[in-house]
């Protein structure tokens, strides 16, 4: 900042943006059109108005505003938009954004403190955005007699295995990237996978105290796997299915918390064991091993780590709505139709704000409760956080495998009992079925 | 609020106390201890470096002395030794609370040797580990006669020396 | 009379061990060194056998800058400022204790408003540094609130002193003869309403902090130093008051006003990490009383200070005086040959004292225990180093 440079001339200065411009637009026209064309030769298009869309009328959509909301309705309902936009990666990406910003404020004022504050005009909201181009900038330090390949894959594949359990969480009916029909088990596994990916790193790392943290993180992880599975266990007899979405579904009379509570704080509780979070974060405990397992991670690596846990924390609140809060049931407060009267109108702008192919009231909503509910586990899981030290490791196995298991068996009798005796399940007084 | 009379029996008592102690000492170890001064709720005694153990296992013993408030070295060049001091409290002795009794010895500069007191009272340990390396004394009987607070590459005299002079000054 | 070896052996002492060292291969050694977030200026060094720890070995000397040795060099005024570097937040209590000896040594009395204003400063130095160490054990713990409230309540305090002293820390405020300026004239009001609102908070935090289970179950039965051991290792300060024994200098040998004020020395009986994190809150709320009864029984007008040349001589002889600073007793041991400079300072501070008990607890508890332990010894590494 300060003066412009002395040798500054404003001629030289037009001519350099001029000649910018001119590049983009040979590279344009030379390079980026013909590929969007040859691609575009390559998928299959939709049929609008009797006719199938070629690349051509494909461009000319911005001319002509009746052809532009089939072409974005065939764009959303594509594998690609689902995966990588919502419900997948992107949109995950930015609920968990927004959760590291929600957390960071959240803690501060709990602490009597103001938090991010400096980044972007109100409150610091683009903080995350000064870290993340923070950490890109940053260089990458890797420890001498470090396990080269395996450093560098590990973080790679601790964000796709995060990735893949989003990519099992259904929003709304018929909205989930992968709808298998063992979702349940298929998360449950690939859950398992995360204890290998962290003890392969803290072991690359090659050094005494990411290993301390790599031997906690497995001891942690394994010791509450059990009671995580155990306390999903109702559900699936409740439900019938081991699919995520017909779990969901199945809960349009009441909601599964209100019959296995205990089962709901089982599984609470050993979320914040699989995240690692606060007071479970032991595997990162600051103050006796430095960083744990993290200790070696420096630039994009600890980026991608912590987008990773954050995917991870979004994926498991998720999991936690659609197994016990009715996934996206909720009271439809949206309109059947955003401007009313407005699809049989002639006006053809009027025609593309009414979104009326786009616009699904029952989808909407289903989206909106699932996000709100999704978001209020989340806080529930940040506001612990502000409130506890850390657990001891013998503590923390203690209740991992005697105290948590006892409680789901507990809950276990309980749904038995009520479905023998014909109150629940298929066929009983309250069902759906 | 403590009165004035509280605070003259204070006073009283701390002098019994003094009495007491020196008296019983006097007693015991007849010419070997000399009294150097009796103030307050502070007495000093000097003694041979053979008697000093003694002393000590009497002081334990039969007053109950039992641990040590500060314990360190004087040198003094001109009469070329090295003067010991141990202040010596007591914490279970209710009595003796605000006492401080300081045991000390005058030993040789040129072969500064005497015998630890680390098995009468355990918390001169640290005490007497720093002594060593600052002075150079060598206790007999402590376990690890090491360089403690001074950095692992010292190689010069021990600082707390007269002839160490800070450079620059 | 039995020879030597023989006394020697008959008094032998053996219950307190001394920590022996292990050549084991199959043990784990980890150097919680000087740069770790969970050790301060301090290394020790630990040999972990899976989660248990065998050997604990300190070794400080980090941040030795040889204050004993400079004092030689200066005379008696030109030694406040170095000698308060070792506890920089607590500095008006590790100079009282020098200034109280220099006195001795030249035979002055400080002017009566003077030595309340001492008293003052030195009671709202212990809060300070108590906050302080506070914050540090919620790091230890994991607990980042805990880090954060303390040092929030420690800055209003922080401003108090500023009024007063006009530094955040090292003070420089007490040297020989008194205090170094009075009081300005709105202090009192203002004293009283930060302490006041001070001890609400100490309110909370109780509730908050100490009544949580998860800190409980982390520091209660951690590292128990029983009443025997305490005293044969000669620990002191709130160390020694978590172990039963009731000893506080400002009870047993009061110095200065100490004998007007009327006040209770809290001490608990478990001797284990929470016995230890929870006197020196007492002892916080104990300072609350002082204070009030100090600002009250200040005289309105009057010397602060004794005015004596800057290169006084102290007569010859010596001179032992000890208070109670935030760790623990503080004890001077100055020898003076009749110039204006001493010839020897000794300098014990109950960190250093309390440093013994480190091996002896950390041996035979879990790598997860050395967080609570350690920090609840009261232990200020820079202190210990002089």
């Amino acid at each position: 900042m300060g003066s412009i440079t002395p040798d500054f001339r404003f001629g030289n200065f037009v001519g350099s943006i001029i000649q910018l411009v001119l590049v983009i637009l040979a590279l344009v026209t030379l390079l980026i059109l013909p590929i969007i064309f040859f691609t575009l030769f390559f998928i299959p298009l939709p049929v609008i108005d009797g006719q199938v869309l070629t690349p051509y009328l494909f461009f000319s959509m911005v001319v002509d505003p009746a052809r532009t909301l089939p072409i974005v309705q065939f764009l959303m309902h594509t594998d690609l938009f689902r995966a990588a936009v919502f419900p997948g990666f992107a949109f995950a990406a930015l609920i968990a954004a927004l959760t590291i910003y929600v957390e960071r404020k959240l803690l501060a004022k709990m602490q009597l403190r103001v938090g991010p504050l400096y980044a972007g005009k109100i409150e610091g909201i683009f903080q995350l955005l000064a870290d993340g181009l923070k950490l890109i900038a940053k260089e990458i330090i890797v420890p001498s007699g470090a396990d080269k390949p395996i450093f560098w894959l590990a973080p790679i594949m601790f964000i796709s295995t995060s990735a893949a359990v989003v990519s099992l969480i259904p929003v709304a009916s018929g909205w989930v990237v992968a709808d298998v029909n063992v979702g349940l088990i298929a998360a449950f596994a690939i859950f398992g996978f995360f204890p290998l990916i962290t003890l392969l790193f803290s072991w690359a790392s090659n050094s005494k105290y990411p290993f301390i943290g790599g031997l906690r993180a497995l001891h942690q992880m394994i010791a509450f796997e059990i009671p995580f599975f155990l306390s999903a266990l109702p559900v699936v007899i409740l439900s019938g299915s081991l699919n995520l979405s017909d779990i969901a579904r199945s809960q349009n009379l009441f909601w599964y918390i209100f019959v296995m509570p205990i089962n709901a704080f089982v599984f609470y509780i050993s979320s914040l064991a699989e995240l690692e979070r606060i007071p479970f974060d032991l595997p990162e405990a600051e103050s006796e091993i430095v960083a744990g397992w993290l200790t070696e991670t420096s630039g994009m690596i600890f980026g991608l780590i912590q987008l990773g846990s954050y995917l991870k924390l979004y994926a498991l609140c998720g999991l936690f709505v659609v197994l016990f809060l009715g996934g996206w049931y909720g009271p439809q407060i949206f309109p059947p139709e955003l401007i009313p009267g407005a699809s049989a109108s002639n006006i053809p702008l009027l025609k593309i704000f009414a979104l009326d192919g786009l616009y699904n009231p029952i989808t909407v909503n289903s989206i909106f409760w699932f996000t709100t509910k999704t978001f209020v586990i989340i806080l529930l899981m940040l506001i612990t956080r502000g409130i506890n030290p850390r657990i001891r490791i013998d503590i923390l196995l203690h209740t991992g495998w005697y105290k948590l298991i006892v409680l789901t068996f507990i809950n276990l009798f309980i749904v038995l009992i009520l479905i023998y005796s014909g109150i629940l399940g298929p066929g009983g007084v309250i069902s759906s079925k | 609020m403590i009165s004035s009379t509280t605070k003259l029996n204070a006073k009283q008592n701390s002098i019994r106390i003094s009495h007491n102690v020196l008296n019983s000492l006097v007693e015991k170890f007849s010419n070997n201890v000399k009294i150097i001064y009796d103030k307050h709720n502070r007495a000093k005694i000097m003694i041979n470096s053979e008697h000093m153990v003694e002393t000590a296992i009497f002081l334990r013993d039969n007053h109950g002395f039992d641990h040590v408030e500060s314990a360190g070295g004087t040198d003094y060049p001109k009469d070329n030794e090295i003067e010991l001091n141990y202040h010596l409290g007591s914490y279970s002795n209710p009595d003796l609370y605000p006492y401080v009794l300081i045991l000390s010895t005058k030993i040789n500069r040129n072969d500064p040797k005497t015998n630890s007191l680390i098995n009468i009272f355990p918390s001169v340990e640290y005490h007497e580990r720093e002594t060593y390396e600052m002075l150079g004394v060598y206790f007999i009987g402590h376990p690890r006669n090491e360089r403690f607070l001074l950095p692992e590459d010292w190689a010069d005299i021990p600082p707390l020396r007269k002839e160490f002079r800070i450079k620059g000054r | 009379m039995s020879s030597l070896e023989e006394k020697i052996n008959e008094a032998k002492d053996l219950s307190i061990q001394i920590v022996k060292d292990t050549d084991d291969d199959r043990l784990m050694t980890l150097s919680v060194g000087p740069q770790h977030p969970g050790s301060g200026h301090f290394r020790f060094v630990i040999k972990l056998d899976g989660d248990y720890i065998v050997y604990a070995d300190p070794d400080p000397g980090y941040v030795h800058r040889g204050h004993e040795k400079m004092c030689e060099y200066r005379n008696y005024f030109q030694n406040i400022p170095h000698l308060e570097r070792p506890v920089i937040h607590d500095s008006c209590n590790i100079t009282y204790s020098y200034s109280l000896a220099v006195e001795d040594l030249i035979g002055i009395t400080v002017p009566r408003r003077g030595q309340f204003i001492r008293a003052i400063a030195s009671e709202l130095n212990r809060l300070v540094y108590t906050l302080y160490w506070l914050a540090i054990y919620g790091i230890f713990l994991g607990h980042s609130t805990m880090f954060m409230w303390p040092a929030g309540d420690r800055e209003l305090l922080i401003d108090l002193l500023e009024r007063l002293t006009g530094h955040r820390v090292t003070h420089a405020f007490n040297i020989p003869g008194g205090v170094r300026n009075d009081m300005p004239i709105n202090f009192k009001e203002k004293c009283l309403t930060q302490v006041n609102y001070f001890e609400k908070r100490l309110k909370e935090y109780e509730h908050i902090f100490y009544n949580n289970p998860l800190m409980r179950q982390r520091t209660e039965g951690v590292g128990i130093l029983s009443k025997e051991d305490a005293i044969k290792l000669g620990v002191t300060g709130s160390v020694l008051r978590a172990s039963g024994v009731p000893y506080d200098i400002r009870k047993v040998e009061p110095y200065d006003v100490y004998d007007e004020i009327d006040f209770n020395v809290q001490y608990m009986k478990t001797g284990d990490s929470f016995a230890r994190a929870y006197v020196p809150l007492l002892d916080m709320r104990e300072s609350c009383h002082i204070i009030r009864q100090l600002l009250d029984r200040t005289p309105e007008s009057g010397d602060v200070r004794e005015k004596l040349l800057s290169n006084v001589k102290g007569s010859p002889g010596e001179s032992f005086k000890r208070i109670e600073s935030g760790r623990g007793a503080l004890s001077y041991h100055i020898v003076s040959d009749g110039t204006s400079r001493p010839y020897r300072v000794k300098i014990s501070v109950g960190s250093f004292r309390n440093l013994l008990a480190l091996p002896f607890l950390l041996v035979g508890s879990k790598l997860g225990d050395m967080p609570p332990i350690y920090w609840s010894l009261n232990y200020w590494p820079v202190e210990a180093d002089r």
